[in-house]
């Protein structure tokens, strides 16, 4: 049972907006499908425990938030010249049986309300296609939103023994008076053997609002890594999960955030481990200030089929203010006993120790205690394998310590 | 003969448990819930007035309240017809209140607590015993040394009549309220039986007092009530144990623990449990946790089809502190869902959970945990940690912590393992001679000692063995 039911959407909007990017008939179909099933489904599931939703996405108004026909953005989508990088019109015209293939293969149109909402209404994406054998740096992808509202698609696929390395930043470019809300769904396909790279940055207005499901699925040997670094909107609901389909393949997680004022994230680590000899580490570190309140659910499931999986989780909040919130939930789900997985969990302040020590040596509190915030976030930027997305990341963190 | 039937009797382990006897009943109620049964119940107990409303109250609520269903991965309640469920028999003991003499008891009943070794712990290292039979305590003796300094361990039904304002004050109104969920519900309608422990200011009662909880008959459900109130530097360690015969019906055990820890007092709660495997095991256990006081919880959970079970302390004074010790061994066909609650809700709190699981022959065990900071428990901490053990890949093991912060002078930290028995370190034990079964019966032993190290050694030993027994036979 849905608590939303979209009076102002209609089939001929998402006639529209297929008809803008000169869809063919069967994906007009998977969007009103979508549209004609958002009655029946419910919000994306978030942490409750007796007496309490973690993260209120009942409380959004999505119908007021979303404006379809008049989304606006400006984009930057580019790549070296052995890679496909298209906008989604594009890549109809060019590459319809590969996107037939993949698009909605591994995040469900009708998975929850709002997985169909963007399939039903997004109106800019892009398709990555990496070709047999090639290695591909900077693929770069930047959204800046100008509208109400802008629903987002992504498409990658790699071919066998191929490796591309892709940054995608979400932005506000026009910030309105009113209230914003992005969509982002972003899937990869990874081939037998080859290798993705995935970073994103989500820096949007605090006057937004945020849902983004970015899930990835592994061939043979095939390696996903993702970076997902959070610092803007008013709330964020964030997924990031993998699939790990194929023998001997692999996936890191690394994430970093940082809430302050009353921003709330929600954010998802989760690896699905479904074929042997898996290795899966999730990294994330966080930061809550003022009244900023972080939800962080990690899930670690390994498949009766699983054999010889490993699998590591570690998460740590440290709370800069009295007034904020640090929720976290890092479940195991272990179905195969030929398996070695553990995580940890902390969250606390800045240690008084520390803090001491700097203040002694002349430092002042202010700059002390940004200096070890920074410190905090090392373990995660060094996990960052891409030089451009570790300093704008260090950068958003030193700009917010300001 | 369903499946069902044949899976509980080919996992019979342990014959000082399994034996049944005739069924010995003075009084029995209907099944299902009634206000007719609650009536009974209270009628035959000649209960005062405000115990027979507060059943009633609480039947009415355990009738408005939900079945929980959406928990993730909860075990399957789907087979459990409470409406099928003998709630009350009395025993047709002589005494209602128990005897205190251990030869007044009728001989099958005195032989059945002979077989599990209740008498004789009580000779060589409790201060004192309960046994409930059925739906009441048959018997029930307390040192003299302790009773002459004002200790008070009888059973439930007893107190209400003989303490009613200690009773009327802490009986499932601040603790374990009957609207905390459908099963305290259930608990407060029909509850009989059960421990009273007194332990009045600055008393230190060095031994432990004990209670022993058998289940004889088919189809019926045992909802015994435990209350402790340990008034200001007294100290109190309670040991429960509990056991019934399988049979082709499923039993229900529906316990409730109320513990009130005052200022600086220390009680320490242990529980062996070993459930019939037809036992759905659901209970509701809480500690109220007063400035620099202490509460430990010790548990180890053996039987059961299902248990649902997560010992809960709120930490309501500055300074109060928690420990949780827990075991879980799930075989054939047993979900053991269990966990630890804490909520920190003063300043300079501190709570530890250690948690063991061991799961195989398909059996499923689950954590489930929860550690909630309240805004200005300032410099509270907690730690958890949860270790997995899997012997094979019919088995599963989930970990769900849960944590919500919303203090920042805190120290929170949680980790959790899974891992198979180490084939190096079989191998290891092997090449020294042992076979493949001692060297695992080792290593679990080693893996568990954690807890056997805090119960007293008749339960330790207690402990050691049943996991053996549940080992024996089906390894290698």
């Amino acid at each position: 049972m849905s608590t939303q039911v979209h009076a102002n959407l209609t089939p001929e909007q998402v006639r529209e907006i297929s008809g803008d990017l000169e869809e063919p008939e069967w994906m007009l179909e998977t969007r009103l499908e979508a549209l004609e099933a958002l009655e029946e489904l419910d919000m994306p599931d978030v942490i409750r425990t007796p007496g309490r939703n973690w993260t209120n996405l009942h409380g959004l108004d999505f119908e007021s938030l979303v404006d379809p026909l008049n989304a606006a953005e400006e984009k930057d989508q580019v790549g070296p010249d052995d890679v496909d990088v298209l906008p989604w019109a594009e890549a109809i015209d060019e590459h319809e049986d590969l996107v037939r293939e993949h698009f909605g293969s591994i995040v469900d149109p009708q998975e929850n309300y709002l997985t169909a909402l963007s399939t039903a209404l997004f109106s800019t994406g892009t398709v990555i296609y990496v070709p047999e054998g090639v290695d591909a740096e900077d693929v770069t992808i930047r959204t800046e939103m100008h509208s109400r509202s802008l629903f987002n698609y992504t498409l990658v696929v790699t071919e066998d023994s191929s490796s591309v390395t892709i940054l995608e930043r979400q932005s506000t470019g026009t910030e309105l008076d009113e209230e914003q809300y992005y969509s982002g769904i972003v899937e990869i396909a990874a081939g037998e053997n080859s290798y993705v790279q995935y970073g994103s940055l989500q820096n949007l207005s605090e006057d937004s609002y945020c849902f983004s499901a970015k899930r990835g699925e592994t061939d043979t040997y095939a390696t996903i890594n993702w970076i997902e670094g959070n610092i803007g909107t008013k709330l964020t609901k964030t997924e990031t999960s993998t699939l790990l389909s194929g023998d001997s393949s692999e996936t890191q997680i690394v994430g970093a955030f940082f809430g302050h004022d009353d921003q709330h994230f929600d954010i998802d680590a989760k690896v699905w481990h479904r074929a042997e000899h898996t290795t899966a580490d999730l990294v994330t570190r966080g930061v809550t200030d003022d009244t900023a309140r972080s939800v962080y659910e990690g899930v670690q499931d390994v498949g009766k089929d699983a054999w010889d999986t490993s699998s590591y989780q570690r998460e740590n909040t440290l709370m800069l203010s009295d007034e904020s919130e640090a929720d976290a939930s890092p479940k195991l789900i272990i179905n195969n006993h030929d398996t070695e997985a553990s995580h940890s969990a902390t969250v606390g302040q800045i240690d008084a120790e520390d803090l001491l020590y700097m203040t002694s040596r002349g430092v002042s509190p202010r700059l002390a205690r940004n200096m070890l915030v920074e410190g905090f976030f090392v373990p995660v930027l060094e996990e960052v394998a891409v030089d451009e997305l570790r300093e704008d990341l260090e950068d958003l963190i030193q700009a917010r310590l300001e | 003969m369903s499946s069902e039937q044949d899976h509980l009797k080919d996992t019979d382990t342990e014959a000082r448990f399994e034996f049944k006897k005739e069924e010995r009943s003075a009084v029995k109620s209907g099944k299902g819930l009634t206000e007719e049964v609650v009536n009974l119940i209270s009628d035959d107990k000649d209960e005062p007035d405000w115990m027979r409303e507060r059943r009633l109250r609480a039947l009415r609520q355990y009738h408005a309240m939900p079945l929980p269903t959406d928990w993730p991965g909860q075990p399957d309640l789907t087979e459990l017809d409470i409406e099928e469920i003998v709630p009350y028999i009395r025993p047709d003991v002589d005494k209602r209140e128990g005897v205190d003499d251990w030869d007044e008891l009728p001989d099958d009943i005195k032989d059945t607590f002979e077989q599990l070794g209740i008498p004789e712990a009580e000779r060589k290292a409790l201060s004192g015993v309960g046994a409930q039979y059925e739906s009441e305590v048959v018997y029930q003796n307390m040192q003299e040394q302790w009773e002459e300094k004002g200790v008070i361990f009888m059973n439930m039904d007893q107190a209400v009549k003989e303490h009613p304002e200690i009773v009327k004050e802490h009986f499932m109104t601040t603790c374990v309220p009957p609207s905390d969920n459908k099963f305290a519900a259930l608990h407060g309608a029909v509850w009989s039986g059960g421990s009273f422990v007194y332990v009045p200011e600055d008393v230190t009662v060095e031994m432990p007092v004990q209670a022993y909880f058998r289940m004889n008959s088919e189809g019926m459900g045992q909802f015994e009530h435990t209350l402790i109130v340990a008034e200001p530097g007294s100290e109190v360690h309670y040991i429960e144990g509990c056991s019934a015969p399988k049979y082709g019906k499923h039993n229900l055990h529906s316990g409730g623990v109320e513990v009130f820890v005052k200022e600086g007092a220390h009680v320490q709660y242990s529980t062996v449990q070993n459930w019939s495997k037809n036992t759905y095991n659901l209970n509701t256990k809480r500690a109220i946790v007063e400035a620099d006081g202490t509460m430990e919880w010790v548990s180890g959970s053996m039987g059961s089809k299902a248990t649902m079970l997560y010992p809960c302390s709120i930490l309501k004074g500055r300074g109060a502190t928690d420990t949780h010790i827990t075991i879980a061994f799930a075989g054939e066909g047993q979900n053991i869902d269990t966990g630890a609650k804490v909520y920190h809700n003063a300043p300079d709190t501190k709570s530890t959970i250690e948690s063991k699981s061991i799961s195989k022959d398909g059996g499923r065990t689950n954590y489930r945990g929860l550690v909630h900071i309240a805004d200005g428990a300032e410099n509270s901490s907690t730690a958890v940690e949860c270790d997995a053990l899997m012997f094979d890949n019919e088995s599963t093991s989930d970990t769900m912590p849960y944590m919500e912060i919303e203090e920042s002078k805190v120290d929170v930290a949680h980790e959790a393992t899974v891992g198979k028995i180490g084939d190096e370190d079989i191998f290891y034990l092997q090449s020294r001679g042992l076979d493949d079964d001692d060297a695992k019966k080792m290593i679990v032993a080693g893996f568990i000692e954690p807890i056997t190290e805090e119960l007293p050694i008749e339960y330790a030993v207690e402990l050691n063995r049943l996991i053996e027994l549940e080992m024996e036979g089906s390894l290698g």
